[in-house]
C-alpha cells in the first residue's frame, strides 16, 4: 500500500460529516415543504386565487316599469359598451389611430387609455349597432365588447315626469331615481381562470357571484288614463295658450294615483334635449295659491262644526271688510241675497270669510292641517312639494279671511288632490302612492304600498253633506261646465291670481283649476286640472278648467265601464238665448255670457266687440261657445290681422275669416289645429289662410 | 491494479437515476406544453429536445459506466484545458449566444451547449486527481490546495461574466466540499472560508440587482412585482397545490405566473400538481441519489475514485438542495436548474454521464 498524503481513514470522516450535512438539509427541505404546503397552504391558495382570477362585471338589466294593466312603460335593451384590454393590446398606436375614426374619438385619448396599468377598461359606452358591427370587423386584439342596459320607453313622452329618467348608470329624475336601487340590482361579479397576461384559461369557475336583476316596477298609473289625461292637458295647453297645464287623478278610495302630468313635458329617452323644467311632475312637486278650490276646507270645516246651513241667508255685497281692509267678491257687483248653500254654488268670497271668521283661526288651521295642508304627503316620488300654511303667530284677521277662501297660502296640486279624497270616501286622509308593487325578476312579490289611512279628518256625515254640496256646485253653480250627462259629478272651481317674485299678484295671470270627483255617490276617481298661466280666453274656473275636468272625467268613467245612471233625471239642456255682445268690453261679454252658461272666445284685440256668433236673440243650448269679434284698431284700410282659428270648427273659422276678410282654405275636418300664417300677423285683406282641421276622435 | 471479477452496478442508484429522469420528462412536458403550444406552435418542443438529451445523456450514461473511470484521472488536465477553452468560446462573437442578457451558451447548428456545466465534471474530476497525487502534502496551502482553488477560481470569474452567478456559486460550493472531503485541514478551511465570505458577499452586493434578489427571499411581498416576484409565483404553486395537490397538468401557475417553470422553478410545479406527497418523493429520491453516491465513495478504498465519487455526488447535491432551497424561498433567487429533473440539455446529458461514472465506480467497490 503506497502512502498517500490524502488520508482515506479521513476522506471517510468527512465524508460521513457530508452524509449528516445532507440528511440534515433534506430534513429541513421536507419541514420548510410541510410549512408551505400544509400549514400555509390555504393561505396561499386564497391569496393565489386573487391573481388567478380576473372579475368581470356582469351588469343586469335594469327593471322594467309596468302600469296597473301590465302595460310597459320602460324597459331596458342591450347595447354593446366597447372595452379595452391593455395587456393584450400589442401595438397601441395602431389599434388607437383604428378606432379613432369609428368611436369618433381622438387617437390620443385612445392612446391614452388602452395603454393604462388596467386589466380591463371602457373605451366608449354605450355604442350603436353600426359602431360595434364596424369594431368586430376590424378584429383588433384585446378590443373587445360588454353588454349593458339602455333604456327605451315606448310611449315616448307617456308618464315621462312620473317615470323621470336614466343617467349613464342610474336613475337622474323621477320614479327611475326614486327607486334606482330596487331597479338596478346589483352589479355581478363573474371570475373566470386566467393567464398571468389576463387570458381566460381552461380551468373552471371557483366562484360566480351571480348579478341580482333590478327588480320592476307595476305603478298605480293607468297607462289609459294617463294617456286620456295627456290627451286633454296638450290640447289644453295649445288651446288657451297657457303656460302650462296639469293634472291629476287618483282613485279617493285607496290613494293610488292614476295619471298624473303636467304640460309641457319631454321624451326621457332624450332629456337632455328639454329644459329641466319639463322634467318635474308639477302637480307633486310645485305649490301655488289654490284660490277657491281650497274653501271646502273650510265648508267641510263649517259642517263638521255646525256652522253652515244650507238655508241661512246671506247678504253679498261684492266685497267684505276685515280690519279695514276690503276683500273683494270676485262677481265685483256682489251676489246679493242668497243662502248658503248658492253661496257655496257661487263661490262667494265673503260669504265664505264669514264662515272662517265664525270657525276662528285655531279651528280653520287645524283644519287645513288636519287636510294634510301645509305637509308632504309622503308619495313615493322624489322632491315633493310642501306648500306653506301661515306660521300660527302671524295670522291676523286678514290672513283668516283670505285662508278661508284660498288667497295667502300655497299648496301643492296633490295636497289639494288628497284632501278632497278625504271628503270624497268618508273623511280618510290617504296617503298617495305611485307603486302599487314591486317584483323581482322571478315575477314574485318583494315590496307591495297597501292604502294608507293617515288620519279621519271628518265624520262620514260631513263628508257627505261636502259632497253633496259638491255636486250642487256642479249641477247648479260654478261648475255646470264640468256636468257629465247621466253621472252624478261632485266638484269645485278656484281660480288663483299668480304671486309674482315680488311677493305681488301679478295682474292678468292666473291659475284656473278644477276639483272634482265621480261618481258622487261612489266616488271611482278623482280629477284634479290647472292650467297656469292663461292669456286668453275666460279668465274664470268655471270657463276653462271645468270643460277641460269634464272631457276627461268623461273618458275616464267610460274606460272604467262605470256607465251613466238613467235612473237619474237626464240633465236637462237648457236651451238659452245668446246675448247680444256688440258693443261690450271683453269683460262685459264674458260676464254677461257667464250668467247664461255660455262660453266665450275673443277674435281680435279690440276695445269693443263687433260681430258674434251665434248671433244675438238666437236660441242655443248651455254651454255654446260664442265667438266674438273686437276689430282691432288702427289698421290701414287694405289690412287685416290674422286671428288664431285653433280649436274653431270649419263653420266657426269661415265665419270668422269672413271678418276678418281672408280667403280661407280648409284641409280636413274636425277642429282646427294649424294654420300657415301666424296668428296676429298683419297681412292684406284677401289673402287665402290655410288651415288644417284634425278630428279629435282617438 | 488488478483486474478482479466483475462486481455489479449499484442498481438502485441506476433505478433512482432512471426514475428522476421519468419524472422530469413528465414534469417537463406538464409545465411547459402551454407556453411551447402558444409561443412555437408545438406542445412537445421542450419534451423532444428533452428526450433527445435523455437518450444521449443515457448513452452517455452507458459508455462511462463501462469506460474505465481510472482513466479520467489522466484526462484531467486536459479536461480542465478544455473548459477554459469552451467558458471562452461563450464570448466569441458567432459562437457565444446571448439569450436574456447573458451569455451561457455556445451555439453549434442547432444544437446548445451549457459549459457552465461541462465546469462541474471537469473541476470535480480535476481535484480528485489532483488530490490523489502522491507529491501532494495536504498540510500545505500553495502547493496543494491553492491548486484546485486557483482554477476554480479562474472558472468561477468566467462564469460570473456570463453572467450566472448560480452556477458559479454552486461550482464554488461544490469544489470547496470536495476540497473538504479530501481532508484538508480544518484551519486552512477556516481562512479560505474567511476570504471567500467577503469575497462572494462583494459579488452579491456589488450589482445592485443582485443585492436586491438577494435579500427579497426574506420578505417577498414587499415588491411583489418585482424582486420578489420569481418567490412569491412559487409559493403560489405551492402552497395551493397543498397535500396531495392539483392534479398531474392541471397547475394554473405555469401559464405565465411561474417564470421558466419548465426549468428553474420545475420543482415547484411538482409541488403544486403532485402535492407536498410528490414533492417529498422527489426530494426523497434525490436523497437516495446521494446517499448511493456517497455510499459509492466510502466502499471506494482508492483515494482518486473516492473522491470522484465524493465529488460527483457533491456537485449533484448541492444543486438538488440550493434549488429546493430556492422555490421554497428559503435562499435567494440565483437561477439554477433541478438536476435531472429540469429541461436543460447540457446538464441533462453531463448529469447522466455523472451518474455512469459513478455506475462504473460501484464496481470497483471494495477494491483494494
Amino acid at each position: 500500500m503506497p502512502q498517500y498524503s490524502v488520508s482515506p481513514v479521513n476522506v471517510k470522516k468527512r465524508l460521513f460529516y457530508l452524509f449528516i450535512a445532507f440528511f440534515a438539509l433534506s430534513l429541513v427541505l421536507i419541514l420548510r415543504l410541510a410549512w408551505i404546503q400544509i400549514v400555509q397552504a390555504e393561505e396561499l391558495y386564497d391569496r393565489a386565487w386573487e391573481q388567478w382570477n380576473r372579475t368581470v362585471p356582469a351588469q343586469s338589466p335594469r327593471g322594467s316599469i309596468y302600469d296597473r294593466q301590465q302595460v310597459l312603460l320602460a324597459g331596458s335593451s342591450t347595447v354593446e359598451t366597447v372595452v379595452a384590454i391593455p395587456p393584450r393590446i400589442k401595438n397601441p398606436r395602431e389599434t388607437a389611430e383604428a378606432l379613432a375614426e369609428v368611436l369618433e374619438m381622438p387617437g390620443e385619448q385612445i392612446k391614452e387609455v388602452i395603454t393604462m396599468d388596467r386589466s380591463a377598461v371602457y373605451l366608449k359606452r354605450k355604442v350603436d349597432d353600426e359602431t360595434a358591427k364596424k369594431i368586430r370587423e376590424m378584429e383588433l386584439k384585446g378590443v373587445t365588447f360588454t353588454p349593458e342596459g339602455e333604456r327605451f320607453y315606448p310611449h315616448s313622452s307617456l308618464a315621462s315626469q312620473v317615470m323621470g329618467f336614466v343617467g349613464i348608470d342610474q336613475g337622474w329624475g323621477g320614479l327611475e331615481i326614486y327607486y334606482d336601487n330596487e331597479l338596478q340590482g346589483s352589479e355581478g361579479r363573474m371570475y373566470f381562470p386566467s393567464d398571468a397576461r389576463g387570458e381566460q384559461i381552461p380551468h373552471e369557475i371557483k366562484r360566480f357571484a351571480p348579478p341580482r336583476q333590478g327588480m320592476d316596477l307595476h305603478l298605480t298609473i293607468d297607462q289609459t288614463i294617463q294617456h286620456i289625461m295627456e290627451r286633454e292637458l296638450s290640447r289644453a295647453y295649445v288651446e288657451h295658450e297657457a303656460k302650462r297645464v296639469m293634472g291629476l287623478a287618483v282613485d279617493p278610495q285607496t290613494g293610488e294615483i292614476l295619471a298624473a302630468s303636467s304640460k309641457p313635458d319631454f321624451e326621457p329617452g332624450k332629456y337632455a334635449e328639454y329644459s329641466p323644467r319639463r322634467w318635474s311632475l308639477a302637480p307633486v312637486t310645485d305649490s301655488f295659491e289654490p284660490g277657491s278650490t281650497l274653501k271646502l276646507v273650510t265648508l267641510a270645516a263649517a259642517i263638521e262644526q255646525g256652522i253652515y246651513h244650507e238655508e241661512e241667508g246671506f247678504y253679498c255685497p261684492g266685497h267684505k271688510e276685515v280690519s279695514g281692509i276690503n276683500i273683494g267678491c270676485w262677481t265685483g257687483d256682489g251676489h246679493g241675497d242668497i243662502n248658503y248653500l248658492e253661496a257655496v254654488q257661487g263661490s262667494c268670497n265673503p260669504a265664505f270669510i264669514t264662515m272662517g271668521q265664525k270657525l276662528g283661526k285655531e279651528k280653520l288651521f287645524s283644519y287645513l292641517e288636519g287636510f294634510g295642508y301645509g305637509a308632504r304627503t309622503g308619495i313615493d316620488y322624489p322632491g315633493e312639494g310642501r306648500g306653506n300654511l301661515f306660521a300660527p303667530e302671524n295670522i291676523g284677521p286678514v290672513e283668516l279671511a283670505t285662508s278661508s277662501f284660498g288667497q295667502g297660502v300655497s299648496v301643492t296640486p296633490l295636497q289639494q288632490a288628497m284632501a278632497v279624497s278625504a271628503q270624497a270616501n268618508g273623511g280618510d286622509l290617504l296617503k298617495p302612492y305611485l307603486v302599487k308593487e314591486i317584483r323581482d325578476e322571478e315575477g314574485d312579490l318583494a315590496e307591495e304600498n297597501q292604502p294608507e289611512k293617515i288620519r279621519q279628518v271628518i265624520s262620514r256625515e260631513t263628508s257627505q253633506e261636502v259632497t253633496d254640496t259638491m255636486v250642487s256646485v256642479v249641477e247648479e253653480g260654478s261648475g255646470i261646465n264640468a256636468a257629465i250627462e247621466g253621472y252624478r259629478v261632485a266638484g269645485k272651481t278656484g281660480t288663483a291670481q299668480k304671486v309674482g317674485p315680488e311677493g305681488t299678484y301679478l295682474p292678468g295671470e292666473f291659475i284656473l283649476s278644477f276639483i272634482g270627483f265621480a261618481p258622487a255617490d261612489d266616488p271611482q276617481v278623482l280629477i284634479y286640472v290647472a292650467v297656469d298661466g292663461s292669456t286668453r280666453g275666460a279668465q274664470w274656473g268655471g270657463q276653462v278648467s271645468a270643460p277641460l275636468f269634464r272631457r276627461i272625467m268623461e273618458d275616464v268613467l267610460s274606460y272604467k265601464e262605470i256607465y251613466p245612471d238613467n235612473t237619474l233625471s237626464p240633465q236637462q239642456i237648457d236651451m238659452v238665448e245668446v246675448p247680444d255682445l256688440t258693443g261690450l268690453s271683453e269683460e262685459e261679454a264674458a260676464e254677461r255670457l257667464f250668467e247664461k252658461e255660455l262660453k266665450l272666445k275673443i277674435v281680435g284685440d279690440g276695445d269693443r266687440i263687433v260681430k258674434q256668433v251665434p248671433s244675438g236673440g238666437s236660441e242655443v243650448p248651455a254651454r255654446t261657445r260664442v265667438i266674438a269679434y273686437s276689430k282691432d284698431r288702427e289698421l290701414a284700410p287694405e289690412e287685416t290681422v290674422v286671428p288664431d282659428m285653433s280649436g274653431f270648427t270649419i263653420r266657426e273659422a269661415s265665419k270668422v275669416a269672413g271678418w276678418v276678410d281672408l280667403d280661407l282654405k280648409v284641409d280636413g275636418s274636425g277642429i282646427a289645429t294649424r294654420q300657415d300664417l301666424e296668428p296676429g300677423e298683419v297681412v292684406e285683406r284677401g289673402v287665402r289662410l290655410e288651415v288644417e282641421f284634425q278630428s279629435l276622435e282617438e | 491494479m488488478m483486474q478482479e471479477k466483475k462486481r455489479d452496478f449499484d442498481f438502485l442508484l441506476l433505478l433512482v437515476t432512471l426514475t428522476l429522469m421519468g419524472v422530469g420528462l413528465i414534469m417537463v412536458f406538464s409545465s411547459s406544453y402551454v407556453v411551447a403550444e402558444e409561443q412555437l406552435g408545438d406542445r412537445f418542443f421542450y419534451l423532444r429536445r428533452q428526450g433527445f438529451w435523455a437518450l444521449l445523456g443515457l448513452g452517455g450514461m452507458y459508455f462511462f459506466s463501462r469506460f474505465d473511470y481510472r482513466h479520467l484521472r489522466r484526462l484531467a488536465p486536459v479536461l480542465v484545458l478544455i473548459n477554459f477553452i469552451l467558458l471562452t468560446m461563450v464570448f466569441v462573437p458567432g459562437l457565444g449566444l446571448e439569450v436574456k442578457d447573458a451569455q451561457r451558451w455556445i451555439g453549434i447548428g442547432s444544437i446548445t451547449i451549457q459549459p457552465s456545466e461541462f465546469t462541474k465534471l471537469s473541476m470535480v474530476i480535476f481535484t480528485a486527481a489532483f488530490f490523489s497525487s502522491r507529491s501532494i502534502k495536504i498540510d500545505r496551502f500553495w502547493s496543494s490546495t491553492f491548486i484546485p482553488v486557483l482554477v476554480m477560481g479562474l472558472s468561477f470569474l468566467f462564469i460570473v461574466q456570463q453572467p450566472d452567478l448560480g452556477s458559479a456559486l454552486v461550482i464554488a460550493l461544490g469544489t470547496a466540499t470536495l476540497i473538504f472531503v479530501a481532508g484538508v485541514p480544518w484551519q486552512q478551511l477556516a481562512a479560505m472560508s474567511a476570504l471567500a465570505i467577503p469575497a462572494v458577499g462583494y459579488l452579491a452586493i456589488s450589482e445592485s440587482y443582485r443585492f436586491k434578489r438577494l435579500i427579497s427571499f426574506l420578505d417577498p411581498w414587499a415588491d411583489p412585482t418585482g424582486t420578489g416576484y420569481h418567490i412569491i409565483q412559487s409559493l403560489y404553486a405551492l402552497g395551493p397545490g397543498g397535500l396531495f395537490g392539483v392534479g398531474l397538468g392541471q397547475s394554473r401557475q405555469k401559464f405565465y405566473y411561474l417564470p421558466e417553470p419548465h426549468n428553474d422553478f420545475i420543482f415547484s410545479i411538482i409541488g403544486e400538481e403532485l402535492g407536498f406527497i410528490g414533492a417529498v418523493t422527489v426530494l426523497l429520491l434525490f436523497f437516495v441519489l446521494l446517499w448511493r453516491g456517497l455510499k459509492i465513495a466510502l466502499t471506494i478504498n482508492e483515494i482518486f475514485g473516492s473522491l470522484l465519487a465524493a465529488g460527483i455526488t457533491i456537485m449533484l447535491g448541492v444543486q438538488v438542495l440550493v434549488n429546493i432551497g430556492v422555490v421554497t424561498g428559503s435562499l435567494p433567487v440565483t437561477g439554477l436548474n433541478l438536476p435531472l429533473v429540469s429541461f436543460g440539455g447540457s446538464s441533462l446529458f453531463l448529469t447522466l454521464c455523472s451518474i455512469g461514472i459513478l455506475l462504473n465506480l460501484s464496481r470497483h467497490a471494495g477494491e483494494q
